[in-house]
């Protein structure tokens, strides 16, 4: 009690309440820092695609289009991603010499193991996502997208990538950073102009399994 | 600088308020509830391309066509096939869960040898090839063959193989064909009965239980379908004759109930009656069966039956006024059926002009063997595998020195199963083709495995009860396991080993010729096309007068009540046990933990003094069982319903240790006349546990 | 309450007097629907079925003696009872179509909705689901797999009706107005016996809109106003008498 009173009785009472709010400002921006910049940092781990593959080389030189892999099948459903046999349609023997696709031939298409490409938008197993259903004819009734604008509103644009971007995982749910919440399927799905102008509804069971 | 108290709580109080303008709890809440949406252990959707094939199920007694539906390579569901013949959109509750089977923990995946303690011990098979080779080697002359697959060309195989091997005792399991086969010898014929059920407008089934277990199930359950437009009245009449109330009676228009076992006596009654009103027959033998039938009064059957008289005359009437009936005979649980009770069905199409007419009973060619020295269906059809093991029981015969299995499992699936296993264990060296670790592998010195209907090659001919000949094939859907082999080729290289001659060195050619003489297209079978065929084998068949005559002559069962077992495919089969998916589909006063429910009558119930849920013991000669009491009244008075397909000792976690095997209590008889082992009449003694 | 009104309304007409109890569609719900096997399923209060076939007797003694069989799917009724003691929303009633939805990750496992269902259609994964080694490779695609401490039910199939809409839309032809047997459920697919049939009852072209207009047809306790989605047709009246309750000497519907 003494030394406190001393303490404030020495007239330097103005400089010490003002640093009596540092402390309050220097906790506030540790925790701003690690909240911004570590917490995403400790939370996402970086993964890399398997196999080192090139939108450009397929989509310029190749001429390929997004449709040859990327593909409503007959009955409806999407294939989303092309299997090691039909990447092997081209690349049974190497094409070029890039030491990728020679790996690719060796570990894949010789094993006939499927690469485990690492989906950035991947759902969880309670939704059902129907590609058929967002189709340029359904939203293109009111929109003026290109195929770019639609498929990108939700996928990271590749197409003219020479390397696929880096996938970050998420530590705890295992899931792509980018992985769509409710929230951004409800921006469409909750929009009230888009009743009666779609198909799209807010029902629970139009996008859960 | 020194930090007090008072400024660590001032920077506390900052963090804790900057960590709310971050994403930091935010994120973390959410991230944490989706973390306890995905527990690993927690199986997840694996997606792929959908491809749909089309095979028939050989697992099934129904034979059902199916549709495989494969997700990737994976296959997935066992759904209906519209086009085939024998599913018409139909699936049974057995087929439908074969996609699971495939990864039954019952399945056998290696070679086993029982050593010297008793158990099994996994081996390659190169030893299990060198130990097959020098017992069956060292066995010639002496070898006996049991097969499990009724419709499949590997009989061929397996019965050339016996042949070669220097023995006459190659065995099918014994089902309804074979006393059907002898009733059509008996009555002059040739090839198979054929049931054309489509066409009739008049559906009487005598014990054969046609929409539960009987012949071509599947496909008499799309007939009746078609009989029984959706709410409205039915098209054709479906009549149901048996001791209980089952899946069949509850589809048919009418239930009579009669006592097990009488049925050969009922259809007497009903010729009786037709042969009264005029029915007639330019069959050499008919005098002889009118004589004999006109001591099969309506009063006399009532009383052998226990229908009523009047009951009688009255289905009598409702046949004579149809214009393609259709009589149906056969045992209620698929097995044991009396030659005479066939032959007296027989006499009842013939009677009302059923013989190859539309709507009735035709007579289907049947291929001759296309493997050298193999058995003819016919010739395989005389063979009695109970009797076979009933005269080595008596010292008549001598125990083979080997015998091999395939797909059969006489130890679980045979009346008097534990006799017949004792029988068994005499064999001095037994080996199984088997893909289930069944009741008969536990007994075998070698083990080997076998691919499932979805794995391998396989065919179908003509399953008894179809209405037209047909044939298809099985094709493999699913990648066979590692250490599987099929049998047939092995078969086929063993016979190469041992300098057996069958002619052919693979399968698929064995599978060709039979398609050829068959007259089916290649091709288009293993394009999954069915090929049917509409020719029916001209002939005048006698009645079989003096048969049904001897066969009527057999003595009632022992004890005070009669048993009726009770055939579901759900329970399975004694070659595949319970599909893990179908324990759910037995009814709770079927089986209630381990402990079997036996069903009888209110009448019977009160007259043993027992209510619902007592223990009682079932027994007669051949065995005894302790069950509870299930009081349903759809069942004969003084008679007892007791589920089949429980009581496994062998399979796994979802059909061992169940109940109660009810084939423990099931006496074989010979029917005098035929001389074939029956046992579709039993009687037990019931006291309270 | 005023029942949602939708444009499509799928129903099922279960005719009972053609089921004989084989127990197919049990099997086939279980296979389509990823339920998982269990060793010992006698303990029925335990035992998870979307779909379970129910055993009716008209109480006569021998020989008088009748027996039916009754498959018990959801009744995805109009007015659900589910619905609405649902603290979470786990559950609704608000797709075209009619369905109640169940969203089992939303879930909190109160089990109120249970409770409320006056028919029984709802089931608490009291244990994780498991299968034996190798058998989860036969896993459909098609619908999540539950942990325990949800509640789950039939859907009739729903993913079977998203995947009839875009085909529908991949092959040109308008989603909302699918043909008569575009969309069964797994159960009415499985039947031999052609018991259940299934479609939009509010569509003349579908053979439902007959079938529930049938002087036979009649729903599970109908007099509770649930509005139910499942309609039962039999010609024999002691049946119709057993799906509701009805007084002594009470005529019976139908």
């Amino acid at each position: 009690m003494a030394d406190r009173h001393l303490h404030s009785a020495n007239g330097n009472s103005a400089p010490s309440q003002f640093g009596g709010a540092a402390p309050f400002f220097v906790g506030l921006v540790v925790a701003l820092i690690l909240g911004w910049w570590a917490f995403p940092q400790v939370l996402f781990s970086k993964k890399h695609q398997p196999v080192h593959f090139s939108h450009k080389v397929h989509m310029e030189d190749a001429g390929m289009e997004c449709s040859s892999c990327h593909y409503l099948r007959e009955d409806g459903t999407f294939a989303g991603l092309p299997t090691t046999e039909s990447c092997a349609d081209c690349h049974s023997a190497p094409l070029g010499d890039h030491p990728e696709e020679i790996r690719f031939i060796e570990e894949y298409v010789n094993t006939g193991k499927q690469v485990e490409w690492l989906v950035y938008q991947k759902q969880p197993d309670n939704v059902f996502f129907s590609h058929a259903a967002h189709s340029m004819e359904s939203c293109n009734t009111c929109h003026d997208f290109t195929e770019t604008e639609l498929c990108s509103s939700c996928h990271p644009n590749v197409a003219e990538m020479d390397e696929a971007p880096v996938y970050y995982e998420n530590k705890l749910t295992k899931y792509s950073k980018q992985t769509m919440k409710m929230w951004a399927c409800e921006r469409c799905h909750a929009h009230p102009d888009h009743y009666g102008n779609t198909r799209s509804s807010n029902a629970c069971f139009v996008c859960h399994k | 600088m020194a930090v007090d108290r008072r400024g660590f709580l001032k920077f506390v109080t900052g963090v804790s308020a900057g960590i709310m303008v971050t994403p930091v709890p935010w994120v973390l809440l959410d991230d944490l509830s989706i973390w306890t949406q995905n527990w690993p252990w927690i199986p997840s959707n694996v997606d792929g391309p959908n491809t749909f094939v089309s095979t028939v199920s050989k697992l099934c007694p129904s034979c059902v066509g199916m549709k495989v539906r494969l997700v990737g390579d994976r296959p997935v569901r066992i759904l209906p096939d519209d086009n085939h013949p024998l599913s018409k959109g139909g699936i049974s509750a057995l087929a439908v869960a074969e996609a699971q089977m495939l990864h039954s923990p019952a399945r056998v995946r290696r070679p086993l040898k029982r050593s010297g303690d008793g158990a099994y011990v996994a081996i390659s098979w190169e030893e299990a090839d060198a130990l097959l080779a020098e017992k069956l080697g060292s066995a010639k002359g002496s070898l006996a063959c049991v097969s499990g697959d009724e419709t499949g060309t590997i009989n061929e195989v397996l019965s050339a193989f016996t042949a070669r091997a220097g023995s006459q005792n190659f065995y099918l399991m014994p089902s309804e064909i074979q006393p059907a086969a002898k009733a059509l010898a008996a009555m002059g014929g040739e090839g198979q009965f054929g049931y054309d059920i489509e066409n009739s407008d008049y559906v009487l089934a005598i014990g054969a239980n046609i929409l539960e277990s009987w012949g071509t199930a599947i496909r008499n359950r799309a007939a009746f379908k078609d009989a029984h437009p959706h709410g409205q009245e039915p098209t054709v009449p479906y009549v149901y004759v048996g001791a209980v109330q089952g899946n069949t009676a509850a589809g048919a228009d009418k239930w009579i109930a009669i006592k097990p076992g009488t049925e050969g006596a009922f259809a007497l009654g009903l010729a009786h009656l037709l042969i009264k009103s005029g029915a007639s027959s330019y069959a050499s033998d008919f005098s002889a069966f009118a004589s004999l039938a006109a001591g099969y009064t309506p009063e006399k059957v009532a009383e052998l039956t226990g229908a009523s008289a009047d009951g009688i005359k009255a289905l009598a009437a409702e046949l004579q006024k149809a214009r393609r009936p259709l009589v149906i005979t056969g045992s209620e649980f698929g097995q044991g059926t009396p030659v005479g009770t066939v032959a007296a069905g027989m006499a009842v199409n013939l009677l009302l002009g059923g013989l190859n007419r539309p709507g009735g009973v035709k007579l289907l060619p049947v291929a001759a063997p296309v493997v050298d020295s193999a058995l003819s269906r016919a010739q395989m059809m005389e063979k009695d595998f109970v009797a076979y093991l009933s005269r080595i029981n008596a010292g008549k015969e001598k125990a083979p020195e080997a015998m091999l299995f395939y797909e059969a499992n006489p130890a679980y699936g045979l009346p008097q199963a534990d006799k017949m296993a004792e029988v068994l264990a005499q064999v001095p060296f037994k080996a199984t083709f088997t893909t289930f670790l069944d009741e008969t592998a536990m007994l075998c010195d070698l083990v080997l495995p076998v691919p499932m209907g979805l794995e391998r090659l396989d065919d179908v001919a003509t399953p008894y009860g179809s209405g037209s000949a047909l044939y298809c094939l099985a094709r493999p859907v699913a990648p066979m396991p590692a250490n599987v082999r099929p049998a047939a080729d092995y078969i086929l290289g063993l016979a190469g080993k041992l300098g057996y001659s069958l002619g052919f060195g693979k399968w698929e050619d064995v599978l060709k010729a039979k398609a050829q003489a068959m007259g089916a297209n290649w091709k288009s079978l293993m394009a999954g096309d069915v090929f049917v065929s509409t020719e029916t084998v001209g002939a005048s068949l006698s009645f079989g007068a003096d048969l049904i005559a001897k066969s009527l002559t057999a003595k009632t069962a022992e004890g005070d009540f009669a048993l009726a077992p009770v055939h579901k495919l759900n329970m399975g089969t004694a070659k595949t046990a319970i599909p893990p998916y179908n324990n759910k589909t037995i009814r709770r006063w079927e089986l209630q933990g381990s402990e079997i429910y036996v069903a009888m009558n209110g009448a019977t119930a009160r007259k043993l003094n027992v209510s619902k849920h007592d223990k009682v013991v079932v027994s007669n000669k051949s065995g005894s069982i302790v069950a509870r009491v299930n009081v349903f009244e759809g069942i004969m008075s003084d008679t007892v319903a007791v589920l089949m397909g429980l009581g496994h000792t062998a399979f796994d976690q979802f059909s061992k240790g169940k109940g109660e095997n009810v084939m423990q209590l099931l006496t074989v008889g010979f029917e005098p006349g035929s001389g074939q082992s029956v046992w579709a009449m039993a009687g037990v003694n019931i006291s309270k546990a | 309450m005023e029942a949602k009104e939708f444009k499509v309304r799928w129903v099922m007409a279960i005719d009972i007097d053609k089921c004989t109890g084989c127990g197919a569609c049990m099997v086939a719900c279980q296979a389509e629907n990823n339920l998982a096997p269990v060793e010992d399923a006698s303990f029925k209060l335990r035992v998870m079925n979307w779909l379970v076939v129910y055993e009716l007797s008209n109480k006569q003694p021998f020989p008088d003696h009748d027996i039916a069989y009754l498959p018990r799917p959801c009744m995805q009724c109009g007015n659900p009872p589910c619905v609405s003691v649902c603290p979470v929303i786990a559950t609704d009633k608000n797709e075209e179509g009619g369905i109640v939805s169940q969203v089992t990750p939303r879930c909190i496992g109160c089990r109120y909705c249970m409770a409320a269902c006056p028919y029984h259609a709802r089931y608490f994964n009291w244990f994780d689901p498991s299968w034996p080694e190798g058998m989860e490779k036969v896993l459909t695609p098609d619908v999540s797999v539950r942990p325990r401490g949800v509640v789950e039910k039939c859907t009739f199939c729903h993913h079977r009706f998203m995947q009839a809409k875009d085909k529908a839309i991949v092959e040109g032809r308008d989603p909302e107005a699918l043909n008569d047997g575009d969309y069964v459920t797994s159960c009415a697919e499985a039947c031999p016996n052609g018991a259940i049939v299934f479609g939009d009852v509010n569509n003349p072209d579908h053979a439902v809109y007959e079938l529930a207009r049938s002087q036979y047809a009649c729903r599970l306790l109908e007099r509770l106003h649930a509005d139910p989605q499942v309609y039962y047709i039999s010609r024999r009246e002691w049946v119709r008498r057993q799906l509701d309750n009805y007084l002594e000497n009470e005529q019976v519907k139908g």
